[in-house]
């Protein structure tokens, strides 16, 4: 169907099937492995309130058992032949992922496109699989600090749109799902329309298309519902929250109403927050960690998602210090790029460093595989990996001042302040 | 295949070639890590090490920080027991600039004292955000509970006491003992030839001639019995639970053997602990078992994170699981699967450039067998069912063994002193660090 360059002298080829799987192959013989991902186009945003978390269930119940593996094989095979799978659930996206040697092409491909269409769902695995998930919760969002102040922030930022609830899903959703409710998510979502399979690695273009063809092509495709997910209404006033835990210093997390990754301002708001963010000589990091000594830790970034998200500034502040002088900092800094422009010397240390990011994202085959599924899946379009680096390139301190101006914006700011609660010992 | 050369000072300098990216790693491993730290100075090592990141006389930190981020690289310094790190990536058009002031900040750094009061300012907080982090208080807990005043038992970060107390005079005298040039190892991977990394490393790194500290820390033993230390957090509905036990020493001429047990029972997302703990029963998301190596003989353990109320059944299960594994060993199947697991998966051991070097330099820092890696797929090949099973009845204890658990201790307390073998369990806050 097309191909376009990937650089190194690389080329991915790009293909469709008749029933709608994409398919995008890119040689690499500079190792003897073998990068194999699967993205399908169903995340939490699909779900519906007091089903929420089903997409991410449903992705442990994908190793499980089909009509001619039983459970637990799928894994199995694939460890015995060298590799390890995995996969991981969004808001916008799942997605599936298993490196191997290369030798291994025809065996992962049969057991891919096995998982597609004889996935079989039974009770007791269910059940046994809600209790992991349980337990995935508490790991990740009950007992870890800034699991919670995350999921509270969604939740407060976004009231009506799907990014308001946790991938992971509420706990009583997750308790409450039937093995009926994973069947027909199954057969609505699981479909080679809704998917696309992106191969990296010493392998040969016509021996992939081979077994693609063979394996996936007697797949059926499925009437794939059109998403009715709500538009987010405008924020016109900052939201704020407050949580009292177990943990010696406060922390400040604050999400302000962010562009999609595929709004032509992505790019600059990326480079923004780089210049807030990205290592030790970055405003915040310096002035915040090194020069005022407030902060333990801070991080920002904007969430990759296809609809708006939010820009995210999460601080762990010093014992004793105050979440209102960390504010304060914080804003004068949020204010300062707004009102001066980037001095251009400091826009070409961060573009530098987002192409250091970008080249390290590229190392392995599955680093490959995983750039150019997330971008086909989020982006539209795999080769968008490229423009959006030469998009990068191309911000202008003013670019930066404008998307500032407007993400910046206390009125569109939720605010979520943990604070330390003393508590007797056993 | 990793270029090896030596300079005329002694520093071993390794380079792995590869062009498929415009971008080159760099690192200097020094052979000596924490464990040389004196017992009430825990800490020092580490502190040494970021003292590195502030900068030489004439080059403030702020200014090391702005020239690394113009040159679009990464710089990181880690501390671990027998090792310190100083390691980094560039877009190699860069890679002469970065690589001079890496060796400037390591063979020229300032250490000055109000830099090292701000290390020390900085490690307390760092201690403090560890009480947020109930996977690391578990791990750093377990350690010291299992090695006691070993100096395995010692954290690298140090403790609030021993960090308070850190002196520059410490530092000064620290810095000269380790930072020369034969217990340095400079590596180079990707777009860099052997012939320019040597060209680089004679230009720009200065250190005295000299050899390391030689003193080795002795053989670690556990304590006889089964212990249980709880660290007690409030409000945890969930627990991080460690047990372990000593595992091998790399020299034994069954650590192969046991590498290979050790996947048949928790190494891989289908092996035993796993299969019980998380498929069959939902008792915890991840559940795994691994054989730590280090210079003397470390940790062989398994990790689990149950809810809070099935913390003692899933404590249960995993003893008897790991009795089960010692008296019995693998079967044939088990044995079989492994072995084509670590057989077939290597080829993800070296598929970069940068992991090739890592596997050079770890030889290199750690005095291992010159076929540590290259020959483990043919050592693997050779274990049997009777010499995994000799490996595991000789070198793991079903007596002697460890486990800490992060939990609510008044919950959880009389359950776990009921456990078969358990003489006493200690409780510490979580927030002592």
């Amino acid at each position: 169907m097309g191909e376009f360059s990937f650089g190194g002298g690389l080329t991915v080829a790009r293909y469709r099937l008749g029933n709608g799987l994409s398919v995008l192959v890119l040689p690499d013989h500079s190792a003897p492995v073998l990068s194999y991902h699967t993205w399908f186009r169903v995340g939490s945003k699909h779900e519906q309130p007091g089903k929420t978390g089903l997409a991410h269930l449903f992705e442990h119940l994908m190793f499980n058992q089909t009509e001619t593996l039983g459970a637990g094989k799928l894994d199995r095979l694939i460890e015995s032949a060298g590799g390890e799978t995995n996969a991981a659930t969004w808001t916008d996206w799942t997605h599936y992922h298993s490196e191997l040697p290369a030798s291994e092409l025809p065996l992962i491909a049969r057991l891919e496109a096995d998982r597609m269409q004889h996935l079989l769902l039974k009770k007791k695995q269910v059940t046994s699989e809600k209790d992991v998930v349980a337990n995935e919760r508490r790991y990740r969002v009950e007992d870890d600090i800034e699991g919670q102040v995350s999921e509270l922030l969604y939740a407060t930022a976004f009231t009506k749109h799907p990014y308001g609830w946790p991938t992971i899903g509420w706990m009583k959703d997750i308790e409450g799902f039937t093995t009926e409710d994973c069947e027909a998510f199954y057969r609505t979502y699981y479909a080679p329309n809704n998917a696309t399979l992106v191969v990296v690695g010493d392998v040969e273009e016509a021996d992939v298309l081979s077994l693609v063809q063979e394996h996936y092509g007697p797949i059926p495709p499925s009437r794939i519902p059109k998403l009715k997910a709500k538009a987010e209404p405008p924020q016109r006033s900052e939201r704020t929250q407050q949580l009292h835990r177990p943990t010696p210093a406060p922390k400040l997390a604050l999400g302000y109403r962010a562009p999609s990754f595929r709004d032509r301002d992505y790019p600059a708001l990326a480079l923004a927050g780089e210049i807030l963010f990205g290592g030790r000589s970055s405003r915040l990091f310096s002035r915040l960690v090194r020069d005022e000594e407030l902060v333990a830790d801070l991080h920002g970034s904007t969430a990759p998602f296809a609809d708006p998200g939010l820009y995210e500034i999460w601080l762990s502040l010093r014992p004793g210090r105050e979440l209102s002088v960390a504010l304060a900092a914080v804003d004068e800094e949020l204010k300062r790029m707004c009102n001066k422009l980037v001095p251009m010397a400091e826009l070409t240390k961060v573009k530098n460093r987002v192409e250091l990011g970008f080249l390290q994202g590229l190392e392995t085959a599955g680093g490959k595989a995983e750039q150019l599924g997330f971008f086909e899946t989020v982006a539209g379009d795999a080769e968008v990996l490229f423009s959006r680096l030469d998009a990068l390139r191309a911000v202008k301190p003013r670019d930066i001042q404008r998307v500032a101006k407007q993400v910046f914006d206390t009125r569109r700011r939720t605010r979520i302040e943990v604070l330390p609660k003393a508590e007797e010992s056993a | 295949m990793t270029e090896r050369m030596v300079t005329e000072t002694g520093t071993v300098v390794l380079v792995e070639e590869s062009h498929a990216l415009p971008l080159v790693h760099i690192g200097l491993s020094l052979r000596t890590g924490s464990v040389h730290d004196p017992r009430g100075s825990e800490g020092l090592m580490r502190a040494t090490a970021r003292l590195l990141r502030m900068g030489t006389r004439g080059l403030p930190a702020a200014e090391v920080e702005e020239r690394i981020d113009a040159l679009g690289a990464q710089l990181g310094v880690g501390c671990a027991p027998s090792y310190v790190h100083v390691s980094g990536s560039v877009v190699a058009s860069n890679l002469e600039p970065f690589f001079a002031l890496v060796c400037e900040l390591v063979g020229a750094p300032a250490l000055r004292a109000s830099d090292l009061a701000r290390v020390k300012r900085e490690t307390l907080a760092e201690l403090s955000s560890l009480c947020d982090d109930d996977r690391s208080l578990a791990a750093r807990n377990f350690r010291a509970f299992a090695f006691g005043r070993h100096p395995y038992g010692r954290p690298t970060t140090g403790n609030a006491q021993s960090v308070r107390t850190l002196s520059r005079s410490q530092v000064l005298a620290n810095y000269e003992k380790h930072f020369v040039s034969q217990n340095v190892v400079v590596g180079m991977a990707g777009a860099v030839s052997a012939e320019r990394a040597a060209t680089l490393v004679t230009r720009y790194l200065r250190l005295p001639a000299g050899r390391g500290p030689s003193e080795r820390v002795p053989p670690p033993k556990l304590a006889p019995g089964r212990r249980v230390l709880l660290v007690d957090k409030p409000e945890r509905t969930q627990t991080q639970i460690l047990i372990g036990t000593l595992g091998t020493h790399v020299d034994d001429p069954d650590h192969t053997a046991l590498q290979v047990a050790n996947t048949v029972f928790g190494g891989l997302f289908t092996a035993r602990l796993t299969h019980e703990v998380r498929s069959v029963r939902g008792l915890s998301y991840g559940a795994s078992s691994s054989l730590g190596h280090d210079r003397e003989r470390d940790l062989w353990s398994m990790w689990t994170f149950p809810a809070a109320k099935d913390a003692r059944a899933c404590t249960e299960l995993q003893l008897r699981l790991f009795d089960e594994w010692v008296h019995k060993g693998v079967t044939a199947s088990e044995l079989r699967m492994a072995k084509s697991f670590l057989v077939k998966s290597h080829a993800f051991e070296v598929d970069t450039a940068a992991k090739r070097l890592d596997q050079s330099v770890e030889i290199e820092v750690f005095d291992l067998p010159a076929d540590y890696h290259s020959g483990f797929v043919s050592r693997v090949q050779e274990v049997t069912v009777a010499s995994a099973h000799a490996a595991l009845q000789k070198r793991l204890s079903r007596r002697d063994q460890v486990i800490t658990v992060v939990a609510t201790a008044k919950e959880l307390r009389a359950q776990f002193a009921k456990l078969p073998r358990v003489e006493k369990v200690s409780v510490v806050p979580f927030d002592r660090v």
